[in-house]
């Protein structure tokens, strides 16, 4: 007899796509994925992180038990042992003395919970995700120039487009199925645009590859603009009837630092490239903008961001099916993990703790008589710092499954951060490079074993079903939050007893979910968010009529170009930017340990310009010191012309050779952001 | 009694079954009486996942469920073969009965010369086929073409020539040859496929030739192998399905219609082909095509003429993107003469190269040259490996 098989329908736990599959369980062990093909983002297609989404599953090195730290050395513990740790503790400190980071990579469920534990049980504030590190800027500048800082199109209508122009993005590595879209959309007739400082898998399918230097996004955008300006190509009507802040935008754009000749210099793009480029942004409507991290990652990167929501703006593409500023947002949740009130100046729906009505509404609805106050916490950046330059200031650090001591810039900064932390508690799939720092770790279930609800890029929300039973005694971060709570005396706030009970609550407190339940996402199409009432189909495009500001207008802002915190000089002679192989996932925890993955790219590279190398005598594949400021690692160097002369790129996913000891941790002043995508560096052979 | 070669007809005895399952619920009725009376373990077969458009994977061990399969999901356009080797220890220890369209036969069929499949032990209902659409074109046609909310349809079907819709006691029919003119309808390796009534299964099923006053009622049956004409008797000795003998006329009627979509399928073949008959147009098609492949090994994967592994596929670049064109030269190589057209490769490319289409290509040119039919029997290619590559 065979025992029973069964199709689970999932979604992916790697991007913000929401690619969906099914895995195939029996004996409770996930034996294979195979395609779903009716979900409409992906038709049962897959790239290779989704296709072997299941080899780290049941890895060996799955955290199994509660672990304890005693006299540094991890001690296997019960959950009643570390929960009562973890209690005594938390009752020990004072609201402003906690730091919680929630995870991207968790579901909606798991990060509602964390906000609500934080606010409610710790009373702080202080609590962040990743998105701080990738798309904080989007969120900052879109909120305020169209009242919304998500995605304005989606992943189905980028194929209507007729031109899109892809900036910081490299979609076919990072974002395949939506690389698909730009395919279908050329085959259609449209122009696809790419500026990159590299000449990556997405350039090549381009018409037009701008070939950039870091960090100089505004004085592109601006010099686009001033063309467009310059010819008249610009869509008065929308700009008349939708827009204001327009004049004042347009004598900035229009100074001479942004016509073609400058931009040209600044950019490194040649000139006849930049015209065509603005001409077929203005004359191809609609046009789309996509944009990643190489935009965002900046101390400019509010900046870069408002600036492409004025080019959308000025071309009148904004509204209609295969136009849009359109964020790839990185994470499979890290839409959701911010929609769910993961940082530390909102609740979910961005309902602003400063708001007094907010506050009391949302202590009404969770029954409680006191919630964290209505100061904004920390982000995650600033945590960072705190633990670093001020020691005393944060004592405690609760984590669910983020990995600081891999993933944010300047590492020695970071460890010294850690180090200073009093009493940490890491949830966590395996033993990351920051949970070794911790002083409890919980083991919790990966995205197999827990149902729950995830928020792709385009708003969508979409369900994991739970296919298989945690390792051992991991749970689910829900769960393990709820017993937290109620041991702290807060078992009516946490009552729940399945995770859609918890999402009915996010719909409750939340107006874009309140139209959603688990009923109706089992709808294979889902549904994307604003989704206000249960007969709501959803909505695809967002400011179709009008923007979501308070009055219903778009905002220019006037932007000008400003160079990158660190500069290149003869000591550190060539830019250094960061970014992902299409083969690893962030910081490797799961992909490292996915044998199909891991047998093409088993450690990092330093791609060079084979010019840049002439008189650093370096050859492929020897061995090289790249220092900065903060740091220097030896890693292979990979010469190649695909990258732009002057520039260096390293991925980030390798302990060994970590791009994060060299990066620099300056942060844009509003959104906290780091400039991940430049700094100054250096490479020189190891010889012997 | 049965033999080998018999026609039938065929209908199941269950009131409930006959009602609900497609033409009379024969495939349920064999397929629920080979489990229960212990010819099988298992049945694998598909069913509605979450709407008509959409089909699940189901491997079955109580009868009783039998009844929730589907034969005909037009929308779904799994392949089955290759769940055998993958899931079911290429059924070395255990008897499955399944119900599989031309594709999945003869894809079992490359899959068990490989030895991923163990075909005594698997009892083959072959399905007739004209076709299957994605659910994405599915919707896409039934809202745009037929100008009908897909969320509303109760049925799609293709019959004769033309596919029709029901919604909301209404019915449409267009012909599939207008849709397919105007970019919609089935997928391409579909219409360029030969294989409609899959005569190397046990039993071949369908609606083809079925008398006219039992057309909806009655499943048209091949008997064979001798396996298939046991089954259909101590079906029929169990009291689990009734029979009657087509007259010449039906088998006539079923005669042309194969014949029909057997011409259009050489039509089609014709179309596809033509712009890769040249030896450089070809080349360089499959250059370009392949020049945003991502290596994420799907079309290896999921292809029924090659074996469960993907180790020799990293070839000499590993992480590369796009690999380079050995990557593909290697694959082509190696399924060569024994592409069976299933369109996975296809299908489920994340960037919509036309895998199937050059493999096909390459494929039908090795069979004018050497002769070897892929999927219809057990004998051996003439050019693709029958070894498992050894890494």
């Amino acid at each position: 007899m065979i025992g029973k098989t069964e199709f689970i329908p999932t979604t992916c736990p790697y991007c913000g796509t929401g690619c969906s599959f099914y895995l195939v369980v029996r004996d409770n062990k996930v034996l294979g994925i195979e395609p779903w093909h009716t979900p409409p983002i992906n038709e049962g297609k897959l790239c290779q992180k989704g296709r072997y989404a299941r080899e780290f599953i049941h890895s060996k090195d799955r955290l199994t038990e509660p672990l304890i730290k005693k006299d540094d050395v991890f001690m296997q513990s019960t959950w009643d042992e570390a929960y009562r740790l973890i209690v005594e503790k938390f009752k020990s400190y004072k609201p402003e003395e906690f730091g919680c980071l929630a995870s991207a990579k968790a579901s909606n469920e798991d990060n509602y919970l964390m906000q609500k534990f934080a606010r409610i049980a710790l009373k702080t504030n202080n609590i962040d995700h990743c998105a701080r590190l990738c798309h904080s800027s989007t969120v900052s500048a879109l909120s305020e120039v169209f009242g919304s800082g998500a995605m304005t199109n989606s992943i189905l209508d980028l194929q209507e487009s007729n031109c899109i122009f892809v900036l910081g993005s490299n979609t076919f590595e990072q974002h395949p199925l939506i690389g698909r879209r730009l395919i279908l959309a050329k085959k259609r007739g449209a122009k696809i645009i790419y500026a990159d400082p590299r000449r990556t898998p997405t350039a090549r399918q381009a018409d037009l590859y701008l070939s950039m230097y870091s960090g100089t996004d505004v004085s592109l955008l601006n010099g686009l603009m001033h063309h467009i300006m310059e010819n008249g190509w610009e869509d008065k009507e929308f700009i008349d009837k939708r827009t204001k802040g327009f004049n004042y935008f347009k004598e900035t754009v229009m100074k001479d630092d942004y016509d073609l000749k400058n931009v040209s210099k600044i950019t490194g793009i040649p000139e006849p490239d930049l015209a065509t480029a603005a001409e077929w942004i203005a004359k191809s409507k609609p046009c789309a903008l996509i944009f990643s991290m190489g935009v965002t990652q900046h101390t400019v990167g509010v900046d870069n961001v408002k600036s492409a929501a004025n080019l959308m703006m000025l071309t009148g593409n904004i509204g209609k099916p295969g136009s849009g500023v359109n964020p790839l947002r990185g994470q499979n949740n890290v839409q959701g993990a911010s929609d769910m009130g993961c940082l530390p100046n909102v609740y979910s729906g961005y309902q602003k703790v400063t708001d007094v009505r907010s506050r009391s509404k949302m202590m009404s609805l969770w029954g409680v008589e006191e919630v964290a106050g209505g100061a904004v916490g920390y982000t995650v950046t600033e945590m960072i710092d705190i633990l670093a330059d001020e020691p005393g200031r944060i004592k405690c650090m609760y984590l669910m499954g983020e990995n600081p001591m891999l993933s944010d810039p300047d590492l020695k900064h970071v460890r010294a951060a850690l180090e200073n932390v009093e009493f940490m508690i890491s949830q966590e799939i395996f033993l990351s490079e920051t949970a070794e720092f911790a002083d409890v770790v919980l083991p919790a279930a990966c995205y197999a074993e827990k149902n729950g609800t995830h928020t792709n890029t385009e708003r969508r929300v979409q369900r994991w079903r739970k296919a298989v039973d945690p390792p051992g005694q991991a749970k689910p971060d829900w769960l393990i939050i709820c017993e937290i709570a109620r041991l702290m005396g807060y078992g009516k706030q946490f009552p729940y007893e399945s995770e859609s009970q918890i999402f009915d609550e996010v719909a409750k407190v939340t107006p874009s979910y309140a139209g959603m339940n688990y009923t109706r996402l089992e709808n294979p199409y889902a549904l994307q968010w604003p989704c206000p009432d249960t007969s709501h189909p959803g909505t695809q495009i967002l400011h179709r009529e009008k923007f979501a500001t308070l009055d219903g207008l778009g905002l220019f802002t006037a932007v000008e170009w400003k160079p990158p915190a660190e500069v290149t000089d003869s000591m550190y002679p060539l830019i250094l930017t960061t970014g992902r192989s299409i083969w690893h996932w962030h910081t490797g925890t799961m992909t490292r340990r996915s044998e199909t993955l891991d047998a093409e790219v088993k450690t990092g590279w330093v791609e060079i310009n084979e010019e840049d190398v002439l008189k650093l005598g370096i050859e492929d594949g020897d061995m090289v010191r790249v220092s900065s400021r903060r740091g220097e690692i030896k890693i292979p160097a990979r010469v190649t012309e695909d990258i732009k002369k002057g520039e260096i790129f390293i991925p980030f996913h390798f302990k060994e050779c970590p791009a994060n000891l060299l990066t620099n941790n300056a942060v844009d002043s509003i959104a906290k952001i780091p400039e991940y995508k430049v700094c100054a560096a250096s490479v020189e052979k190891i010889k012997g | 009694m049965s033999a080998k070669g018999d026609l039938i007809h065929a209908w199941s005895s269950d009131p409930l079954v006959r009602e609900n399952g497609e033409s009379g619920g024969a495939v349920t009725a064999l397929l629920k009486f080979a489990l229960e009376d212990g010819m099988v373990d298992a049945v694998l077969g598909v069913r509605k996942g979450a709407d008509i458009y959409d089909a699940r994977p189901v491997l079955i061990t109580d009868p009783g469920e039998v009844a929730d399969t589907e034969g005909s999901i037009y929308g779904g356009t799994l392949l089955l073969s290759k769940l055998f080797g993958k899931y079911l220890s290429g059924a070395k220890d255990l008897k499955i009965a399944s119900a599989l369209k031309g594709c999945d036969v003869m894809g079992a069929y490359e899959q068990a010369k490989r030895k991923q499949l163990n075909l005594d032990n698997v009892l083959m209902i072959g399905l007739n086929c004209g076709g299957s659409i994605t659910p994405a074109m599915m919707r896409r046609m039934i809202s745009e073409v037929f100008q009908v909310d897909p969320y509303s349809v109760e049925k799609t079907s293709m019959y004769k020539g033309r596919f029709h819709v029901t919604y909301g006691g209404q019915h449409k029919d267009i012909p599939i040859d207008e849709l397919e003119e105007r970019g919609y309808g089935r997928r391409s390796n579909c219409r360029r496929c030969k294989m409609k009534i899959p005569r190397q299964a046990d039993l071949a099923c369908g609606q083809w030739g079925v008398r006219k006053d039992l057309v909806g009622r009655a499943t048209f049956v091949e008997v064979c192998s001798g396996r298939g004409a046991e089954l259909i008797n101590r079906a029929l000795e169990a009291g689990a399905i009734g029979t009657d003998i087509p007259d010449a006329s039906c088998i006539k009627a079923r005669k042309r219609r194969e014949e029909a979509i057997l011409n259009l399928a050489d039509r089609w073949r014709e179309r596809d082909f033509t712009p890769l008959s040249g030896s450089k147009e070809r080349l360089k098609e499959m250059i370009e095509e392949t020049s945003r492949c991502i290596k994420c090994y799907t079309c290896i994967e999921v292809c029924p003429a090659l074996f469960n592994t993907t180790r020799p596929y990293v070839t000499a670049f590993p992480g590369r993107v796009p690999p380079e064109f050995g990557f593909h030269l290697l694959r082509y190589s190696h399924v060569a003469d024994s592409c069976i057209d299933c369109g996975q490769c296809e299908e489920l490319c994340p960037m919509d190269i036309p895998n199937a289409l050059f493999m096909h290509a390459i494929e039908a040119d090795l069979e004018e040259l050497y002769g070897y039919h892929a999927g219809e029997d057990m004998s051996r290619p003439y050019i693709s490996i029958m070894e498992e590559p050894r890494v």
